[in-house]
């Protein structure tokens, strides 16, 4: 048994090891660092400090992420509502296929593309310039605020309509089949039978999707235009201009609280409805 | 024109043709069985029905109405799945009254409705119940009541038994057949059981390969199976290739017959194990076949030993009521009315059967 039992730690040993060492180390380092002055005392100044300075960036970061996540949602379950209930099935299958397209693209490359598309002088403005739609004088610039929720939803669309579709196909189509010979149309399938079945599942991609575009570094300094910016952007700022690892760790214990009231409601919520079902 | 009517109907999936020149009438608060092995087309025939999938060619008539070309959703024609396929995130009620509110019914009309479905499929108090708390024969049926909630032009069932276990499927079995009396509705049920079909339907389609391999009341399919493969499928377990070369068999049928594929029931062969000289009431008239031979292996069976006898090349199963050792020398005697013969030379291939009754059974 007492072997059993060691074999056992050394199987998940490393892991348990890399889990230490490259997340919870900084995690705890950076809530310590967030909370205590040089000498080690515990403080509230840079806390202070990081609202007093950047209390217009929270409120930007949390819209951005409220409104992206508002859009994935609205996006990635008609992406997927399609994909699965839809009688055409050649755009079903392109779709498919295009949906994924993003999840092989890293958040610099996007943000970059995104940069040249968006532009005053982009490729979309030009597009628009060389088809007639536009003249040069009525382009206007994407860059800013709107930029960075086009980004984020173009990349994080792929992953969340993954998810998505993948809980859709996951139901039994015998379910779909009886509710459209009971007579109910496809938009009603969507919304009374599959969503509430998979509510969960678009939880999980939107819970995740927030944290990812919460840590994500190169969209707001490449789409975004300086101020307000996203708390990512003011991280960096802290670190490369001054040194100032304090503030930055209490932005970032500002960035986790956000996520961790995410994770409880989730949580919550989960554990709601599996207690519901037993 | 009958109340369902399907016209050489042609179903495939991309260049694979499923269902081929499918002609099928069914009567107003008539049911019919569509049986069949696997593969053989009859969940296929059901989902072109109901719109599910697309027909290549051919039409299908609701009450005098062309339907084939309509969506799943307005072809009023309901199904009970194999799967039950019930939501589980609503209760009793709310799946029996979906249909209903689908409809935009008056929310007081609804709950009458389901509260009668209820009372009919006997799940009274169960109303604001969780399908997913229920048993397997409670799911069925629930879905029973959620396609008949709607007053469907027809009810077709997907094998609605066969996720059951032995007994609940005997008394969900009978409480179909007894609702299908008592409110008439028109319906089409899919099985491969033949005693299912046998004891519910009022007529059967026995389906292969995609085609209809004969139609007709329980009886018919039964005692006349017009092709080897039906004879096969009701229960014919005994088949014979004639000629029999190196075997002592007598067949008393039609001399003409020179060629011929031969099934029968073992319940119908006869065994004694008295010599064949002593071997009495040989009615000419009704002994079709006779044959002679060792016993190979004798099986219990409940109520009946399963005899195997070689006759050349071939083993036939009787039943008896006692064990026999095995090389025991034993007659079998089959009647000529329950030999299903079919006759294999060219221009010949009709059923030749006695028209006299079945004396032995």
């Amino acid at each position: 048994m007492r072997r059993t039992t060691s074999h056992f730690l050394w199987l998940i040993a490393p892991a348990a090891l890399m889990v230490g060492i490259f997340f919870l180390y900084p995690l705890c380092f950076s809530l310590y660092s967030a909370v205590t002055l040089d000498s080690g005392e515990l403080t509230l100044a840079h806390l202070n400090k990081a609202f007093e300075l950047y209390s217009k960036d929270i409120i930007f970061t949390i819209l951005i992420v409220l409104i992206c996540v508002a859009i994935l949602a609205v996006l990635s379950i008609t992406i997927a509502g399609i994909i699965t209930l839809s009688p055409f099935r050649t755009l079903s299958k392109t779709l498919g296929f295009l949906y994924r397209l993003p999840l092989f693209i890293p958040f610099i490359v996007t943000a970059q593309m995104m940069r040249t598309f968006l532009a005053k002088n982009g490729l979309m403005n030009n597009t628009f310039i060389a088809s007639g739609l536009l003249t040069p004088m009525e382009t206007v610039s994407f860059l800013g605020w709107s930029g960075i929720i086009i980004t984020f939803v173009w990349k994080q669309l792929a992953f969340s309509t993954l998810l998505i579709a993948g809980a859709m196909a996951a139901l039994d189509d015998s379910q779909i089949r009886a509710a459209r010979n009971l007579g109910a149309s496809r938009w009603r399938i969507l919304l009374q039978i599959i969503l509430p079945q998979i509510a969960p599942t678009i939880g999980v991609a939107m819970v995740l999707s927030t944290v990812t575009i919460m840590s994500v570094l190169s969209v707001p300094l490449m789409i975004g235009t300086g101020t307000p910016t996203m708390m990512t952007a003011d991280m960096a700022f802290r670190i490369n201009s001054y040194g100032d690892y304090h503030v930055a760790n209490a932005l970032g214990l500002v960035s986790y609280s956000i996520c961790a009231v995410l994770a409880w409601f989730y949580l919550r919520q989960n554990l709601k409805e599996k207690g519901a079902q037993s | 024109m009958a109340h369902l009517h399907i016209e050489n109907l042609q179903v495939g999936y991309g260049n694979k043709l499923i269902l081929k020149n499918i002609n099928l009438a069914v009567e107003q608060g008539e049911m019919i069985a569509l049986l069949g092995p696997s593969g053989c087309g009859k969940t296929t025939l059901l989902n072109a029905l109901c719109g599910f999938i697309p027909v290549s060619q051919g039409d299908i008539f609701v009450a005098n109405r062309a339907i084939s070309k309509r969506p799943a959703e307005k072809r009023n024609i309901t199904m009970v799945f194999q799967s039950y396929a019930l939501w589980p995130h609503m209760t009793v009620a709310q799946n029996i009254g979906y249909g209903l509110k689908v409809q935009k019914m008056k929310h007081a009309d609804i709950t009458t409705r389901v509260t009668e479905l209820l009372k009919i499929v006997k799940l009274e108090g169960l109303e604001n119940d969780r399908v997913t708390a229920l048993s397997g024969g409670q799911r069925q049926r629930v879905a029973l009541a959620r396609a008949l909630a709607i007053r469907p032009d027809v009810l077709v069932l997907d094998e609605p038994l066969s996720n059951l276990d032995a007994k609940v499927r005997l008394s969900v079995r009978h409480e179909i057949k007894a609702l299908q009396k008592q409110l008439g509705f028109t319906s089409l049920i899919v099985t491969h059981d033949q005693e299912e079909a046998l004891v519910m339907a009022d007529r059967i389609a026995v389906l292969n390969h995609g085609t209809i391999e004969q139609i007709g009341t329980p009886e018919d399919i039964y005692h006349r199976p017009k092709t080897p493969f039906v004879a096969d499928f009701m229960g014919a377990d005994n088949h014979l290739t004639w000629p029999i070369q190196n075997a002592a068999i007598t067949l008393n049928i039609n001399p003409t017959i020179t060629q011929a594929e031969i099934y029968f029931r073992s319940e119908n062969a006869l065994v004694s194990t008295r010599p064949p000289a002593t071997n009495v009431d040989v009615n000419p008239s009704n002994m079709g076949l006779l044959i002679e031979g060792p016993v190979e292996q004798s099986v219990f069976f409940g109520n009946n030993y399963q005899i195997s006898v070689r006759c050349g090349t071939h083993t036939i199963q009787a039943n008896h009521d006692q064990h026999l050792p095995e090389h025991t020398p034993v007659l079998l005697r089959v009647p000529t009315d329950a030999l299903h013969i079919f006759a294999t030379e060219a221009g010949n291939s009709a059923p030749q059967h006695s028209l006299s009754p079945l004396s032995n059974q």
